[in-house]
Formats: structure tokens, sequence, C-alpha cells
């Protein structure tokens, strides 16, 4: 372990440490490991955006191709980018009141843009692909398990849509059926949430494991 | 005050110190409780296994820092999988914050592990803004939306990518995600373009994800920490997260028994009440 990884090892041990002493109570340390990541997770996503999107997909292949020079010269290079450059630094006119109107169109476009995008690919990549795999043969040559797993999704699919049918008074068939479809949300609220302490778990154990196994480790390379 | 009243009234502090003992407690003893392996994760790996040598795969690194836990052991052994089986890998990120460097170290410390060379047997494409344009306009050209790796050498210098032009060339997509870009690797390219794909997701996600396997979307799933060890035990390289899935098994035991105890207490002092009441 070199002098910087046992540095860092510190760093990481500090501020792992000084968030979980919120557990006791608030304190100094916590607000300063909170501020800090705030701080940097602003700095780094305004770098990030800078470099990704407005140097390497706008600026450089206007100026790298020269477009400016070759417009006047007859070549036309990607001086388009122009366009989706000056709808989205009307994004910004949201501040001033008096322009906030500007806004308006490239919310337009990002709006059409995605629509478009999503509806498609909403449609034919999860809603078509989830109704096929509910429509089930209820009696399969698979044996018995297969036929009896078709009929409780095909039952609990359609007793869930029920429930949340709602221009008619849940009463009568309406009303048993969506009681059933309230115990099918019911034990998939269960799976999620106890899969959501598993996954909690896991991230402390991983927190856990740093501490003993990493920082811990590192005192040996010290004394 | 009777036992089950001042336990109701527990600080919720003396929670958190069990549930810190019960997590330090099997790294210091280990306990080796028994794994066993989902047809999920099996069949992610049968499908990764069968795949042809020198396939080129997708290596997906959709996922925040926070959740290394979770996720890096899955990229870590899926990594190692693929490696052996000599496939040529590309590394992505839909992430921002870590995803970028953590495929780098990843996959470099792996490929040292196996010989392998970077630009001839794997490449990192790094990071860009907008994921569904990015997801989108890779099936025309990869090299349109990277035109250069995450360090910043041009797509054409690197010998790998010389006959990968889109997801035609890709035969397969390993995604481990903390989030919905999972989602849209779904929708977008298995749905749009059939590359065949497997789900390494956080245990928060794994119930959504069965959905997709059920459908036949995905061709696998690994779930959490759980996932992570079943995929380490398959490739046999029993590391972090078979290590954790002790501290994780000892910790349910105990939120089980705080459950079970505190559903006594209440409906103990529940009943009391009401009498004191009547």
């Amino acid at each position: 372990m070199s002098g910087i990884e046992i540095f860092q090892t510190w760093i990481i041990a500090f501020f792992t440490l000084a968030l979980f002493s919120f557990l006791y109570k608030d304190n100094p340390f916590y607000k300063l490991a909170e501020n800090i990541f705030a701080g940097l997770t602003t700095g780094y996503q305004v770098g990030l955006i800078w470099d990704t999107v407005i140097i390497q997909k706008l600026w450089n292949p206007i100026t790298q191709y020269q477009a400016w020079w070759k417009f006047y010269f007859g070549s036309y290079g990607d001086w388009w980018l122009i366009v989706p450059g000056i709808l989205g630094f009307l994004m910004f006119s949201r501040f001033f009141r008096d322009y906030s109107w500007l806004s308006r169109t490239p919310l337009a476009v990002v709006m059409g843009v995605t629509s478009g995008v999503f509806l498609t690919t909403q449609i034919h990549g999860l809603v078509l692909p989830q109704m096929q795999s509910t429509m089930l043969a209820l009696w399969s040559n698979q044996g018995l398990v297969a036929s009896l797993l078709a009929v409780v999704t095909i039952v609990g699919v359609i007793s869930t849509l029920i429930y949340f049918y709602f221009s008619h008074e849940h009463v009568g068939a309406l009303g048993v059926t969506a009681k059933v479809g309230i115990w099918f949300i019911m034990i998939s609220f269960g799976a999620h949430f106890g899969y959501t302490v598993m996954g909690r778990v896991s991230l402390l154990i991983g927190r856990v494991q740093f501490l003993i196994e990493d920082w811990l480790g590192s005192f040996t390379h010290i004394f | 005050m009777s036992f089950w009243e001042r336990f109701e009234k527990m600080d919720r502090r003396w929670v958190y110190l069990m549930v810190a003992i019960t997590v330090i407690i099997p790294f210091l003893i280990p306990m080796r409780f028994p794994i066993s392996v989902s047809p999920e994760a099996r069949k992610f790996y049968e499908t990764v296994d069968n795949l042809p040598d020198s396939s080129v795969v997708m290596l997906v690194f959709d996922y925040y820092p926070s959740t290394i836990a979770e996720c890096e052991p899955m990229a870590i052994a899926g990594a190692r999988h693929l490696f052996k089986k000599h496939c040529k890998i590309i590394t992505l990120s839909n992430i921002p914050y870590g995803g970028p460097s953590m495929a780098e170290s990843v996959t470099r410390d792996v490929a040292e592990e196996f010989g392998k060379v970077y630009g001839v047997d794997f490449v990192n494409l790094g990071y860009k803004y907008g994921y569904v344009s990015v997801l989108k306009g890779m099936g025309v050209s990869i090299e349109s939306i990277f035109p250069t790796d995450n360090r910043g050498t041009p797509l054409s210098e690197l010998p790998m990518m010389d006959s990968i032009i889109n997801y035609e060339q890709v035969d397969f997509i390993f995604e481990v995600a903390d989030n919905a870009t999972a989602d849209y690797w779904i929708s977008i390219v298995n749905a749009g373009y059939g590359v065949p794909m497997g789900v390494g997701c956080t245990a928060v996600m794994a119930p959504k994800f069965y959905a997709f396997f059920g459908a036949g979307q995905i061709v696998g799933l690994l779930g959490g920490m759980k996932g992570a060890a079943e995929y380490e035990i398959l490739i046999n390289r029993r590391e972090k997260a078979f290590r954790g899935m002790d501290v994780q098994s000892l910790v349910h035991f105990l939120i089980i028994g705080l459950v079970i105890m505190g559903n006594i207490g209440y409906f103990i002092t529940k009943t009391g009440k009401r009498k004191i009441i009547v």
C-alpha cells in the first residue's frame, strides 16, 4: 500500500465514520461531510456536463471542423449544431421574468422528442412483451406446477388491474376481484420491502467491510 | 413498566448498536452459512458460458459508488468470467458519478490477472450525457457517440474497435445497474436491436426485474449481494460478496427477531390498554 493509497483510505474512513455518527445524533462532523459531499457533487456535475456536452458535443464539432470559416468558404460542416445550442441557451431565460416565455420553445422540443422516443420504446419494449408474457396457456405439457403458476399469473394480473379500475364502485364480483388484487399488491410490497432491507444491509456490509479490511488493514502499513 | 412496554419505547440507537455488533462479528468469526444458487443466476452464468470464444460483450457499469457493495462484486465476477472465455469487453457507463472510473479500475485489475491488453481485448468508452440518445445512437454507430475512449484516445486507434461498428457486432450485454437505466437497455437495445442481455442489479430493484426475466426479455438476473455471491460461486471465485453473505444472513435473523418481538409487544400492550379502557 503506497502513501497516497493510505491517505485515500483514511479520507474515505473519516467521511464514512462522520456520516455514521448521525445515527447517534446530529453533529458538526456529519454536517461537514454532508456539505462537502453536496459541494463536490455539484461541482463535479457542472464540470462533467461542461466537458461532455458543451465542449465535446457542441463546441468541438463546430470549431474542430472550423465551421465558421468553412461556412464562408462554401463548406457547411456541423454549423447546424448552433440551433440546438441556441435552444439550450434559451432555457436560461427562465431566470428573467420578462423573457421566461422564450424557454417554452426548447421545452416544447424536449417534450416532443421525449414523447416520440419513449412512446415507441415503452410500448414496443416494455408493455407489449409484458402483456405477451401473461397470455399463457392454463394447461401446459410442462406439468402441474407450470399450469398452477400460469393460473396465479393470470389471476394476479386481472385482479390487480381491476383494483385500479375506478369507474365503477367496487361491489359484488368487482369488489371481490379487487380484494384479491389488493392481496397480490400486498404480497408484491412485501417482496419489495424484503429486498429493500437486504439492499440496505448490503450497503452497510460494504462500508463495514471497508473499515475492517481496508482501513484497519492500513494500520499494519503505518505501524 | 413491563418488559414489552420498555421494549416498545426502546431508543432506536440500541437497534443500531445491535445491527452494528451483528455486522462486525461474522467478519471476525466467519460462519459459512450455505448459499444456494438461484435458477436466474444459473441461467445468466450458462448464457455467458455458452458464448463462443472471442465474442464481443458490453459490460455496463450503470451504478453509483454508493452501491459498490452490491454491484462491484457482480462486475468483477462478470469481467473474470468474460476474460476467462477470451471475450472482447467494451465497458461504458450512463452514470456520471464514478461510473467510468469504476469501469477503468475493475477491468484493468481483472485484465492484469488474465494478461489481457487494453485496446486489443477490452476498451473503456467512458460516459456520455443523455442515456436515451446514447443507447439509440450506438445502434447506428458507436463511434458517433463515443469518438474517443475514456482517456481521449480516438476509437480508430484502438484495434479492437476496427470491426465493431454498432450493436450488430455485440453478442451480449452484461448490465450492472442500480437505477432505471437498466429498463432502457431492455426497452431500447434488447427490444429494438435484439441483443441478448442479463441484468445484475441492486436488491431494491430485483423484484421488478423478475418480470423481465419471466417474460424472457433478459436471460438472467443477479439480485443484490446475494446475486453477486451466486455468480462468485458459479465462477468458483468466492470473494467479497460471498464473505458478506454471512453478515447478511445474521442481520436478517436479527431483523426478523425484532419484527416478531415488536409485533408480540404491540399486541400484548394493546390488549393491556384495552383492559384499562374497559
